[in-house]
């Protein structure tokens, strides 16, 4: 199996306090991982550090890209040996990242309230046109076309959740569960290599829950993604994940299966504080 | 009513004048081609003279409404620079036509490349900042430019005020209803260009800026590129619009281009509705013509001095209390009853 995203020796501080120490860790191709710790363990701030939010102090975040959505950072990687390209995110601008199909959701659902679900969807899509500015304002053929093509791929994805009749509907005012999807389907507008979920359970209740474990398993079918998960419900992660990596303040805890997580010593004292 | 049947699409079976009717492009032609009427038809029924030049004016403040409607509506920047572009629109206009005599073209080019670039340059300095303070900065920019208007004598006749003539266009020498359809033509051109402009990829990109500048960048959304050319758009339309003013009112004087212009500006983006085109037009139109046509005739209230501030004033509290979408929301009011599916309804399949 081929490494999704490595994430080696990363150390970051604010100030005197060090939010992560030597922090490493591989998500496999295709495999359901789950990030986990206390609160204020640095979960966000590995998440911020792979989307290049922060600047990391020390480390990589080497991330196995197909060659062709390389772009202009082509001679920045390094070829994997099985046709793909292995890229060290460390440093590039933010907006660059979604490019190579890493690309993540936000806790508080972040859409654009005034755009439809459709375009919304499509704002996942961003990178990929080629039309200039000059030809979208023109609406040359190009921009047509290619607005044409997206918008279609758009509402397949919009289907895909089941969503596709609110296609029309501005995302402002609609439920809480329907703005999850739709951040998903933005999510999968990216053909994503990898998604990072930022806290997907937080304000669902036990069956939207479960829902959500059966969709994640679903996209990963059906998308061929690895789905990075950061969460705080531990029904959803020892539900759905495959592997699960949990740090304590900014340091590595442990790595393995969920049942071996759940029987670690040093996870169970984070969690639980020492039991003497 | 969740059992509703799925939303309508666009469907081939509607007619021909429907489907007109509901294309943008369409409407704005159609709205173009009545202005371009209005001054010959006006004076066949008696139009004053007057009340077609304060209908120019609604055109060309309508252009650079729109611009300032890209930053403030669909960018989410504030920008109080509006009349110090227009101002350097203008007296370049005058000086690339009158004072150099290179004609018409030359002077609404220089008025639209130059202060884009000063816009640009305004844009690449103030990046980082939000907000009051963004509208801070551009407020500098505008004073400065008053100022040099008011100082460089050689390039704008200072206090005493630039005089220019009507253009000859093609050969043909323009007079006043005529620029009136110059200016016509300019605005469905720009309505056109800004309606392209923020439906799709570059629309939606400025629609996330807005609405959230770290989502944004997490889906690819160079914040840099769209800041400056939400940025270069607008103050490209501001100089268009001074080039326009200068052309319709054959002169310019520096206390023109002061920062009450920018607020009136600002009303009309907001009475007229963020992010609509024609409530943009309709907040120009309401914010500068009502004033002029219906209020100065009124008796007592029609003598206060200041008045057209008093009314934007009061009109920007009560819009912004009642019709947060400005004329827009009032429009789809008055457009609920005669419309077949309420405009909230769901269109989920079962």
């Amino acid at each position: 199996m081929t490494t999704a995203l490595s994430i080696e020796h990363l150390s970051i501080s604010f100030g005197g306090l060090k939010a992560l120490d030597d922090l490493s860790f591989a998500i496999e191709e295709n495999q359901i991982y789950g990030l986990i710790g206390p609160n204020g363990a640095g979960k966000t701030t590995v998440f911020n550090c792979v989307t290049q939010f922060y600047k990391p102090d020390q480390g990589r975040v080497l991330f196995t890209a197909d060659p062709d959505r390389l772009g202009r950072w082509t001679k920045k990687a390094v070829p994997s040996g099985d046709g793909r390209a292995v890229i060290d995110l460390v440093g590039l601008p933010v907006h660059e990242i979604i490019r190579f199909g890493l690309v993540r959701t936000f806790q508080n659902v972040e859409v654009v309230p005034e755009l439809t679900l459709a375009d919304n969807v499509l704002l996942g899509g961003h990178v990929d046109f080629k039309a200039t500015m000059a030809e979208q304002m023109l609406r040359l053929p190009r921009a047509r076309r290619e607005e044409k093509a997206y918008r279609a791929k758009a509402l397949d994805v919009l289907g895909f959740l089941g969503i596709a009749g609110l296609a029309n509907q501005p995302a402002g005012g609609q439920p809480y569960g329907v703005l999850k999807k739709l951040e998903m389907a933005r999510t999968l507008m990216a053909e994503p290599r990898l998604i990072i979920l930022d806290e997907p359970a937080a304000g669902l209740n036990d069956s939207e829950t479960e829902d959500l474990a059966a969709l994640i398993r679903h996209i990963r079918d059906q998308y061929q993604a690895a789905i990075l998960l950061v969460e705080h419900d531990m029904r959803l992660v020892m539900s759905v994940c495959e592997r699960i990596c949990a740090i304590s303040f900014g340091k590595f805890l442990a790595e393995g299966a969920p049942a071996d997580i759940q029987r670690d010593k040093l996870v169970q004292e984070a969690y639980l504080g020492e039991q003497e | 009513m969740t059992t509703a049947t799925p939303a309508r699409t666009a469907a081939p079976t509607k007619g021909l004048a429907s489907r007109l009717l509901h294309n943008a492009h369409a409407q704005f032609l159609v709205f173009g081609l009545l202005l371009c009427l209005l001054p010959s038809l006006g004076s066949a029924l008696g139009l004053k003279a007057s009340t077609l030049q304060t209908l120019g004016f609604v055109l060309i403040y309508s252009i650079a409404a729109l611009g300032l409607n890209l930053l403030l509506g669909y960018s989410g920047l504030v920008s109080l620079g509006t009349s110090g572009f227009m101002g350097l629109g203008a007296y370049l206009a005058a000086y690339l036509q009158d004072d150099l005599g290179l004609g018409f073209w030359c002077g609404v080019l220089a008025a639209v490349v130059i202060p884009t670039v000063v816009g640009l340059l305004v844009g690449v300095v103030s990046l980082r900042i939000r907000g009051i303070y963004l509208a801070i900065v551009t407020l500098c920019v505008s004073e400065i430019l008053l100022k040099t208007f008011e100082q460089l004598e050689w390039f704008t006749k200072g206090t005493a005020g630039k005089q220019s003539h009507y253009p000859s266009l093609f050969g043909f020498q323009t007079g006043r209803a005529s620029m009136f359809v110059v200016c016509a033509v300019a605005l469905v051109l720009v309505m056109m260009l800004t309606h392209n402009t923020v439906h799709g990829q570059l629309g939606r990109a400025l629609h996330a800026m807005r609405s959230s500048e770290v989502a944004a960048r997490a889906m690819g959304v160079n914040i840099l590129k769209y800041k400056l050319f939400a940025f270069a758009l607008a103050t490209a339309y501001a100089g268009l619009a001074g080039a326009l003013y200068l052309f319709f009112l054959k002169s310019s004087y520096p206390s023109t281009w002061n920062l009450f212009l920018s607020l009136n500006v600002i009303a009309m983006v907001v009475v007229g509705g963020l992010r609509s085109i024609f409530g943009t037009v309709a907040g120009a139109f309401i914010i500068f013509a009502v004033p002029e046509l219906v209020l100065k005739k009124l008796p007592v209230i029609g003598d206060v001095s200041g008045l057209p501030y008093i009314f934007s004033g009061i009109l920007i509290i009560l819009v912004i209390m009642f019709f947060p979408q400005g004329m827009k929301g009032v429009a789809d009011l008055v457009r609920r009853p005669f419309q077949r599916r309420p405009a909230s309804g769901k269109g989920a399949p079962a």
